[in-house]
């Protein structure tokens, strides 16, 4: 069976379509990536706004029992939320697929639109790859403009303390141009696999966003500082994540036959 | 010539046959009719049909292709309307129907005039441009049906072409129907609506789960035709008269008229003697046929019983 990719275009320009004038999804995928750049932000505002505070040299040991006192606690605490706070914002490319690609697959069965779809000549590889692109192409977008923005604020309310521009960095460059790619076709296989099994696009959803418990609860020990992040750490995560991502492709194409599909679905 | 050949067709989903053994043909430029109660299988027979099941036994062929590994070509000469018109409510008309271009690899600006063409045959030219949640019932049916047909198939499927719709709104989709038929489309539809199916075809098949039946619409129903016969006074009089002739296996008394059951047609003139006869006085003797819906009916029953 070839694989044509113009039909393949045809899906991913059609699920484009129907996205950009599904108002309420964009609000939803609107509103993860402001809250993600919003509140660290927030927190490094609050850190350079009053660096002298002398609760932070407090903090600061807490994370680091050895941090000397010839560096500024406002300053290292700045730079470990900074650091941290990837951990939080692989969220948003996993998560932006999930909404997206929980629509457009479990969402086909709900409208009763499959079924038309597979009475066409186009392959379920050209379907899985037109809905995949869709779904990954506005994950990789929104995780880069947020990036964008993040730079730009935080840069903004940290200069008046530091004098010198704190991101981007290598591990911010780094994250988001290779780890959280791999974190947005992580979520978005999740949610086809789960869209797959269920009836409904919400409750697709719903189970497809508990693969962000894992992410959440590793954030959680680095605040509770046990874990210590870094590119080394994150690059560790998505080397499994990648791995992660073999999987799903094998489980997909393998889920992705037009009988199953239509017998189960329809 | 066929455009589909069905031979013991055979379907289980586990254990549970939702086809069983089903034989039929359908021959090119007809429109076909496929009958059954809910659950039967004629939505299992024409996903079959269509490319979207394999058979578990049997075999079937559509435009020559088996539907066993016919695959992409088959799916290109058939057109689907399902149930529901299955449409992309935020989408406009014409991107519904560029999308499903696209997909069928069709050369853009020429399916284009056709689609709009068929848009305005259908009474939806000037509403292309407006989203198909914005459409009535009966105008999403008839844009569905423009969707099937919009890479001209060799043979459209219909499944409930006007389930849900009002009366107005089925009309039209049943005049959108005929205008195909009478272009000479071969089209199979399924329908519970048996008014609808007299219309629109000339051979059924009933199924349920088996086949039960496959002929024309006149020769099911000129299989029992009933003679329905007005006379002075009280026709019960002479029903035992009637009912010695031995080609009547059944005679019986309504609406003050005497219904005849006969083998044949023109077994008629021989009853009106056998009633001048016996002294009747006839005002009228006219043959009539078991309704369609009461053919379909005891053949379901029929089966149920066997």
């Amino acid at each position: 069976m070839a694989f044509h990719p113009r039909r393949a275009v045809a899906v991913f320009w059609k699920d484009f379509l129907d996205l950009r004038k599904n108002k309420g999804l964009l609000w939803t995928m609107a509103a993860l990536p402001a809250v993600l750049v919003l509140v660290p932000v927030g927190i490094v505002y609050g850190y350079a706004h009053d660096p002298g505070d002398p609760s932070l040299r407090t903090m600061a040991l807490f994370y680091d029992p050895h941090v000397q006192l010839s560096v500024n606690a406002a300053r290292f605490l700045i730079d470990k939320t900074l650091t941290d706070w990837f951990g939080l914002y692989l969220i948003m490319p996993v998560f932006v697929p999930i909404f997206i690609s929980s629509q457009s697959v479990a969402g086909e069965k709900e409208r009763r639109t499959l079924e038309p779809l597979l009475a066409s000549p186009v392959t379920a590889a050209e379907i899985l790859a037109g809905k995949s692109v869709a779904s990954l192409v506005p994950a990789v977008a929104l995780s880069v403009l947020a990036f964008i923005l993040l730079c730009v604020l935080v840069d903004a309310v940290a200069w008046p303390f530091t004098h010198e521009l704190l991101l981007p960095n290598q591990m911010w460059l780094f994250g988001v141009l290779v780890i959280a790619p791999l974190f947005a076709f992580f979520g978005n296989g999740v949610a086809v696999l789960v869209s797959a099994r269920v009836a409904e696009a919400r409750m697709a959803q719903q189970l497809s966003g508990l693969v962000t418990l894992p992410l959440i609860g590793l954030v959680g020990g680095q605040l509770a500082g046990l874990l210590k992040a870094g590119t080394v750490y994150y690059a560790v995560e998505g080397g499994v994540v990648l791995l992660l991502d073999a999987a799903l492709i094998v489980a997909t194409v393998r889920l992705f036959d037009r009988e199953r599909l239509i017998s189960r679905w329809v | 010539m066929s455009a589909i050949d069905v031979s013991a067709l055979t379907k289980r989903f586990g254990q549970r046959a939702a086809l069983d053994r089903v034989t039929f043909e359908v021959h090119s430029g007809e429109v076909f009719g496929l009958l059954g109660p809910n659950g039967a299988g004629k939505t299992t027979t024409v996903r079959i049909l269509t490319g979207l099941l394999s058979p578990t036994e049997g075999e079937a062929t559509v435009c020559g292709l088996s539907v066993r590994d016919g695959g992409e070509s088959l799916r290109r000469s058939v057109g689907l309307l399902t149930e529901n018109p299955g449409l992309y409510d935020r989408l406009t008309a014409r991107e519904n129907l560029l999308f499903f271009i696209k997909l069928n690899e069709l050369e853009p600006s020429a399916a284009w005039m056709r689609a709009a063409s068929y848009l305005a045959r259908f009474g939806l030219a000037g509403r292309e441009d407006e989203p198909c949640g914005s459409y009535s019932k009966g105008m999403r049916q008839k844009l569905a049906i423009v969707r099937a047909i919009v890479h001209q198939p060799k043979i459209l499927f219909l499944d409930e072409p006007t389930s849900g719709l009002d009366p107005e709104a089925a009309r039209t989709v049943r005049d959108a129907i005929a205008e195909l038929a009478a272009d000479g489309s071969t089209i199979v539809l399924c329908s519970h609506n048996l008014f609808e199916v007299e219309q629109l075809c000339r051979r059924v098949a009933v199924i349920k789960t088996k086949l039960l039946a496959v002929a024309t619409i006149d020769s099911l129903r000129k299989a029992d035709p009933v003679l329905e016969i007005h006379l002075a006074g009280d026709p019960a009089r002479f029903s035992s008269a009637v009912a010695s002739l031995p080609f009547v296996p059944e005679v019986s008394v309504s609406d003050s008229a005497l219904r005849v059951h006969l083998q044949r047609e023109d077994q008629a003139p021989d009853v009106i003697s056998c009633l001048a006869s016996a002294g009747a006085r006839i005002y009228s003797a006219v043959p009539t046929h078991t309704p369609f819906e009461q053919v379909y009916l005891d053949l379901i029953r029929q089966q149920e019983v066997g």
